[in-house]
């Protein structure tokens, strides 16, 4: 649980632009040459998130969406599970085999 | 912002990439008093940005969920159609079995309603054996003129023959040449035949029965019944009952 809080905190952190942004404000502070260099890997970072965003599975849709739709899919299991267990447990009979 | 959370997450996301795309930008020309609320947009964005990728990420762990649960569905989808098909071809049995059995019941019925009497089919087994029209009798020989049906000759010399001779038919217009055609034969033409005993009367075929089965009205014949009463063991039972 801790392992995976901490996993999750790390995630987050890479996905956050403000240590670039920092980095690029310090440059600029500084005068640095590498100032060019920091704001395309600010760009490069911002176009990787957007490849990402696009290929994350299930985020075509709100939360609220998603859940109503899980929901759904769940109840649907429920009724065919019901269903599949009445007519298996109705009375069976044998075919009589044509003599 | 009840709006905003309709909104599709990959649309959110995108949205606040653009906002901090933007704002990054602007970083290259800062005004005074700008640069404090332009940072501090930055970071809300960042943050706005963080949460949304924990909700993205939420999400996925739906979608997985979501895709085993859709593939649980096929699969019972699949078992579904496959009881359905097993239970039509159970129904179909069923239909056959019961159409079968109702068929079967009327048949039954049917049989009950035109019931007949076992006595009664041996007494015309017996009859129709007795007129030698099942098999030749025992003294035949190739050249002897009996047959197993009527001859013309016998038809005409029987009782049908000779009711054509009755007073009424002399009005029918048939000419002397037709009497033979109508079966009026003078006695002295009727013939003779080894086989017929004396004792059978002009127009009577031979004694054993054969003029009476098929040409006498049920019920009026005797000397039939006795032979074979005395074969059958329900003495009860006659030939009028056969109507």
């Amino acid at each position: 649980m801790a392992v995976a809080q901490q996993t999750q905190e790390k995630e987050s952190e890479d996905c956050s632009l403000l240590p670039l942004v920092h980095d690029i404000i310090k440059c600029m502070d500084k005068d640095s040459p590498d100032v060019h260099q920091e704001l395309a890997k600010l760009k490069a970072k911002i176009q990787e998130a957007r490849e990402q965003i696009s290929n994350m599975p299930g985020v075509d849709c709100s939360p609220v969406e998603q859940q109503q739709q899980l929901a759904t899919l769940r109840e649907q299991v429920r009724t065919k599970n019901q269903l599949l267990q009445k007519y298996k447990s109705l009375c069976m009979f044998d075919v009589p085999k044509a003599s | 912002m009840a709006a905003a959370a309709e909104k599709p997450t990959k649309e959110r996301l995108l949205s606040v990439l653009d906002d901090l795309e933007v704002l990054s930008r602007s970083q290259k020309l800062p005004q005074p008093g700008e640069d404090v609320q332009v940072l501090e947009l930055l970071v809300q964005r960042d943050r706005e940005f963080q949460e949304l990728m924990e909700v993205a990420q939420q999400q996925g762990s739906v979608h997985q969920e979501m895709q085993l649960l859709e593939k649980e569905v096929e699969k019972r989808d699949s078992d579904i159609q496959q009881l359905q098909k097993q239970l039509k071809e159970a129904e179909h049995i069923l239909a056959t079995a019961v159409y079968q059995a109702k068929e079967k019941l009327k048949s039954i019925d049917k049989a009950r309603k035109g019931s007949i009497s076992s006595e009664e089919i041996i007494k015309y087994a017996h009859r129709i054996s007795a007129s030698n029209a099942v098999c030749a009798p025992l003294n035949w020989v190739p050249g002897d003129p009996r047959r197993p049906y009527p001859t013309d000759l016998e038809m005409r010399s029987g009782m049908l023959g000779h009711m054509a001779n009755m007073p009424t038919n002399g009005v029918n217009g048939h000419l002397p040449g037709d009497a033979l055609a109508a079966g009026r034969l003078p006695d002295v033409l009727t013939p003779h035949y080894p086989w017929q005993s004396s004792d059978v009367s002009v127009g009577m075929l031979p004694p054993h029965h054969g003029n009476d089965f098929g040409l006498e009205p049920p019920g009026h014949n005797k000397e039939n019944e006795d032979d074979v009463e005395a074969m059958s063991t329900d003495s009860s039972s006659s030939s009028s009952d056969s109507d």
